[in-house]
């Protein structure tokens, strides 16, 4: 792998909490089958539900952001959180592209 | 994780260093591994398997264990010959790429810390900017004087030292002179052949953000063949 990106997700996580704001670091940590974004991939959360970055095309973030919330609601320290293929019809979260991921959650603490 | 751990992976980061963030994932704890930095306790059992993920340059699990590795690698470094306006696009673009930007101009008027803010400018000739810069095999060069007396010395250096992307801007007529005089400088064919000229991948363009575009585009391309 020759990385020629750089996201500075981590960095802009910083700055949030300078501006005192709770985060939450998401994660991909494991795929299988084709899956939108590669392991090491980031987004990050807050406790009002805004968010940055991606670990997958659009399909899971809005489940990770509803997880990260409820992780900085129960004051956990981190969480494991698999998504699979979709159901076409149900109007639930999956990802579409017939991939697995295992994204993990982790809060920033002071 | 730790503020602690997230300040120091952003000042690792900064200082281009190379080293991985290795996560317990049922404790969440985490810890920043270096070459030659001892393991801790914990760790100490799985130092095989993170020094294979290390030298690999991937990120992963652990398989059968809960220990998450993510490594960070050097940026590659880029050395830009010209500090003109397609340079100033070039640098806007790198900006979320993972590339260590230099820019050698020996005019000051174009090198100028106003036109590129925040940027390592060298306002020298060169050979002498070269003995500032450690450069090797996983060096780029992006030459954009179309100057012969300012361009070619510094793709004389790319082409001695084997850097892996080697690009000049000009037209084809300029490239065909440009070979010329490497020729007669005793480089070989295989050597000149290598130069990417006229340089960027065609996307049909001709304005300096589109030139630029197509640059880092094969720029990148090259890396990933890297």
């Amino acid at each position: 792998m020759k990385n020629s990106f750089d996201e500075k997700i981590l960095e802009e996580a910083y700055d949030w909490v300078k501006a005192e704001q709770k985060v939450v670091l998401a994660t991909v940590i494991q795929t299988w089958g084709s899956s939108p974004r590669q392991t090491g991939s980031r987004m990050i959360v807050n406790e009002q539900g805004d968010f940055s970055g991606s670990v997958s095309g659009g399909c899971v973030e809005s489940a990770v952001v509803r997880e990260c919330i409820g992780l900085i609601k129960d004051n956990k320290p981190c969480k494991k959180i698999e998504f699979k293929v979709s159901n076409e019809s149900a109007w639930e979260v999956g990802l579409a592209c017939g991939g697995e991921i295992a994204v993990y959650l982790e809060q920033i603490n002071q | 994780m730790k503020l602690e751990t997230l300040k120091s992976i952003i000042s690792k980061k900064k200082n281009k260093s190379e080293f991985a963030i290795v996560t317990n994932l049922s404790t969440g704890e985490s810890e920043i591994f270096e070459k030659n930095k001892p393991f801790s306790k914990e760790l100490e059992k799985y130092s095989v398997q993170i020094n294979n993920f290390f030298k690999s340059k991937k990120n992963g699990v652990i398989e059968g264990t809960e220990i998450f590795i993510e490594t960070y690698i050097r940026p590659i470094k880029v050395i830009i010959v010209g500090a003109v306006h397609i340079a100033q696009y070039l640098t806007d673009f790198a900006k979320s790429l993972n590339f260590e930007i230099s820019i050698i101009d020996p005019r000051g008027y174009f090198a100028s810390k106003q036109r590129f803010p925040d940027m390592n400018i060298i306002n020298k000739w060169p050979d002498e900017a070269f003995d500032e810069i450690e450069t090797n095999e996983n060096t780029a060069l992006i030459a954009l004087t179309h100057d012969p007396k300012i361009d070619d010395p510094a793709l004389q250096h790319a082409l001695n030292k084997k850097f892996y992307y080697i690009g000049a801007l000009g037209s084809k007529k300029t490239h065909t002179n440009r070979c010329e005089r490497l020729k007669e400088a005793g480089f070989s064919d295989e050597q000149i052949n290598s130069i990417h000229g006229p340089i960027g991948i065609k996307l049909g363009g001709k304005s300096a953000p589109e030139i630029a575009l197509s640059i880092i585009a094969q720029l990148v391309s090259e890396t990933y063949k890297k």
